[in-house]
C-alpha cells in the first residue's frame, strides 16, 4: 500500500492539505488505482510509439498571426476579482524582507 | 423545438419576453428539486438587430463558460464569487444570433466528475426519478433540457461529459470534432481532451446550434478552419449505405461474467435498434476490437485527464481571483485558499495527477498511457477507413440510483462504461439520442462516433436513427416530475 506520507508529499507540492480520514480514503483508492494502472503497462511492446498529446494532426500551414492589436482588458478590469489592491496592482504580503 | 419557436416569434404568435419569462418560472419552480442552474438570470438579454433561427430563443450555458459580468463559478468553492471579465466564444456567438441567455447550470466541481453530484450547490437530481442521478459533468445543463426548461443549452465533454448525461437525461448530446466550436473562454480541465458541445431534444435542433457557434477563432490556436457546411441541412441527405460498426467486445453479453438483466436488456433492445438500422439500409457489421485496448481505456484516460488538470488548475490561488486564503506569506495564503477552496473529490484527482508526474511515474505512467492514445485512436482510423461510423450504447442501461454510485475510482467499471472517451482521444465527432428505457423506465442513449472533420456524417446517420428509435423529442413529463 502506498504510504500516507508520500500522498500528502504530493498534496503539497499541489499546495494543498487532506483531513486524515481523507488520506485513508485515498490511500485505500490508490490501491485500486495502481491496479488499473497495471493495464496501461500490461501492453506490450510500445516503448517506440511516439506519444500522443494532440488528438490528430492539422495538415493544414499554421502560420504565426500578425501583431496587431485586438481587443484587451483594461487594469481596472483585470484587478476586478482580485480581494485586495494598491496602486493599480493586486496586493499581497510583503515579499522581500 | 428550435424550428417552430422560430416560427412562432417571427409571426408574433408570442414574444422573446414571453419566451424568457416561461423558460424562467419552470427554472424556479423545478430549481430546488433538480438543482440545475447555479445562476438563474433575471431578465431577457439580446441583440436587437439579429436575425438567426435562434434570435429571441433562451438557452442555457454550463458554469464553467466565461460571461463577463455574470457570475462563473465552475460549481467550485474556490471561484464562488468569481466574476468574469471576458466573454467565451461560443457565448459570444450565441449573443450575436440574437440567443437569449436564462441561467448557468450546475456541473460536477470544475468539470471533474461523471455522476453530477459533485458541485459545491448540491446534486442535480435526473427529471426522469429524482432517486437517480442524471450523469456529469454536465449534470444542469442535462437536467435542464431534460425537464423542458430550455430548448437547448451548452456544455463541455472531456470524457463523455456531454453524451452520458444526455444518455441518462433522454435528451440528445453532440461532441463535434476537436476545434471545431472554439474553447476561447471554457475553464480547461485537459486541454488535449476538451470540447464544448450541445445539448437539445432532437438531432436538428443540435444541428441548428452547432451551425451558429462552429467556426474558427484566432483565440483559439486548436480552433479549425470553418468547413462552410450547413450541418442543418446536411442531416437530411439520404444515408442508404452508410456503413456502420459495433465493437463485439462490447454488446457481446457473453463478455460479461456479472451479467445483469439491466444489461442484458440494453443489449437486446440495442440489437433491435441495429436491425431497424438495416431495413433501412445501413449496413451494420460486428468488428472485434483488442480487449486489452478496450481495457487500457479508463486507466489512459485518468491518467491523461488528471495530470492535465494538476497543471491546468494551479492557477486557482485565490491571490488574483478566488477566496483568499490567511497566511503570512504568498505560499501561505494560496495553500490555506486551495485546502478551503477545493472539495475532496478533486483534491483525489489532483494527487493522482501529482502522483502521475512524478519524475519516477512519468515514462511508465503518463507517455504509456500518451502511447496508449495513440493505438486507441490508430485502430480507430483504421475501422474508419472502411466504415462511416461506430455505433454503441452509450451505457449499460439507465442512469444509477444515488445509493448505488460513487466517484471513488472502481475497479468494476464496465468497459462499455467508458468507452465514449475515445471520441475525445481522438477528437472524432460523437452523439447521443435516446433509444430505449430500461426496467426502471430510466432512457439510455446509443452513441455514434465518426471520423475526424465529418461532423455532418455523423450528424446525418444520428438524424435518420433519430427516425427509428421513436423517442424523438422525448421530455420528462409532469407525471415523471
Amino acid at each position: 500500500m502506498i504510504e500516507k506520507e508520500k500522498l500528502r508529499s504530493y498534496a503539497h507540492k499541489l499546495m494543498f492539505d487532506m483531513k486524515e480520514e481523507e488520506y485513508e480514503t485515498l490511500q485505500k483508492e490508490f490501491e485500486v488505482i495502481l491496479k488499473q494502472m497495471e493495464k496501461i503497462e500490461n501492453i506490450p511492446n510500445i516503448k517506440n510509439i511516439k506519444p500522443m498529446t494532440f488528438p490528430f494532426r492539422l495538415d493544414k500551414k499554421r502560420k504565426l498571426r500578425e501583431d496587431e492589436i485586438g481587443d484587451y482588458l483594461t487594469v481596472g478590469e483585470v484587478l476586478e476579482n482580485a480581494k485586495h489592491q494598491v496602486n493599480d496592482q493586486v496586493k499581497v504580503p510583503k515579499v522581500v524582507e | 423545438m428550435i424550428r417552430e419557436l422560430h416560427e412562432k416569434l417571427e409571426k408574433e404568435e408570442v414574444t422573446k419576453e414571453e419566451l424568457f419569462e416561461e423558460a424562467k418560472t419552470l427554472a424556479e419552480k423545478y430549481q430546488e428539486e433538480f438543482n440545475s442552474f447555479v445562476t438563474i438570470l433575471d431578465e431577457a438579454k439580446s441583440k436587437r438587430r439579429a436575425d438567426s433561427i435562434l434570435k429571441g430563443i433562451p438557452y442555457a450555458l454550463k458554469d464553467n463558460i466565461s460571461t463577463s459580468g455574470i457570475l462563473t463559478t465552475a460549481s467550485s468553492n474556490i471561484l464562488k464569487d468569481y466574476v468574469p471579465v471576458y466573454d467565451a466564444t461560443v457565448y459570444q456567438k450565441l449573443k450575436k444570433s440574437g440567443a437569449v441567455l436564462l441561467g448557468k447550470t450546475t456541473l460536477d466541481e470544475l468539470a471533474m466528475g461523471g455522476t453530477g453530484t459533485t458541485a459545491n450547490t448540491g446534486v442535480v437530481r435526473n427529471p426522469w426519478n429524482r432517486e437517480h442521478l442524471i450523469g456529469g459533468s454536465s449534470a444542469g445543463s442535462a437536467s435542464a433540457v431534460a425537464l423542458g426548461i430550455v430548448p437547448f443549452a451548452i456544455g463541455s465533454d472531456t470524457g463523455d461529459s456531454i453524451r452520458k448525461p444526455a444518455s441518462f437525461g433522454g435528451v440528445v448530446g453532440f461532441k463535434p470534432t476537436y476545434g471545431r466550436i472554439s474553447r476561447y473562454g471554457l475553464f480547461a480541465f485537459a486541454s488535449s481532451l476538451d470540447h464544448v458541445g450541445v445539448f437539445a431534444r432532437s438531432v436538428e435542433d443540435v444541428a441548428i446550434v452547432t451551425d451558429i457557434i462552429k467556426g474558427e477563432d484566432s483565440k483559439d490556436m486548436t480552433s479549425l478552419e470553418d468547413d462552410g457546411k450547413v450541418y442543418a441541412e446536411e442531416i437530411k441527405k439520404d444515408t442508404t449505405g452508410k456503413k456502420l460498426f459495433y465493437i463485439k467486445e462490447i454488446c457481446d453479453i457473453e463478455e460479461y461474467p456479472n451479467k445483469t438483466e439491466k444489461l442484458e436488456k440494453t443489449l437486446k433492445e440495442f440489437q433491435d435498434l441495429l436491425e431497424k438500422c438495416r431495413e433501412q439500409g445501413f449496413v451494420v457489421e460486428e468488428v472485434s476490437f483488442d480487449k486489452k485496448l478496450l481495457e487500457a481505456i479508463y486507466p489512459t484516460y485518468m491518467t491523461i485527464s488528471c495530470a492535465e488538470a494538476t497543471s491546468n488548475n494551479a492557477n486557482l490561488t485565490g491571490i488574483q481571483f478566488g477566496p483568499r486564503g490567511n497566511g503570512e506569506n504568498i505560499e501561505e495564503m494560496m495553500f490555506q485558499a486551495r485546502t478551503e477552496g477545493f472539495s475532496e473529490l478533486i483534491k483525489r484527482r489532483f494527487v493522482l495527477g501529482s502522483y502521475i508526474l512524478q519524475k519516477e511515474n512519468q515514462e511508465k505512467l503518463y507517455l504509456n498511457a500518451c502511447r496508449i492514445r495513440r493505438l486507441i485512436v490508430e485502430k480507430m482510423n483504421e475501422l474508419l477507413k472502411e466504415y462511416d461510423g461506430m455505433i454503441l450504447p452509450a451505457s449499460g442501461g439507465g442512469a444509477p440510483k444515488f445509493s448505488e454510485s460513487s466517484e471513488q475510482v472502481s475497479d468494476s467499471h464496465y468497459i462499455l462504461e467508458n468507452h465514449m472517451v475515445i471520441g475525445n482521444f481522438g477528437g472524432f465527432p460523437s452523439i447521443t439520442i435516446p433509444y430505449c428505457f430500461d426496467e426502471e423506465k430510466m432512457p439510455v442513449g446509443v452513441n455514434i462516433t465518426g471520423r475526424v472533420m465529418e461532423d455532418d456524417v455523423v450528424l446525418n446517420i444520428a438524424y435518420k436513427i433519430e427516425t427509428l428509435t421513436g423517442l424523438k423529442g422525448i421530455k420528462a413529463g409532469e407525471e415523471n416530475v
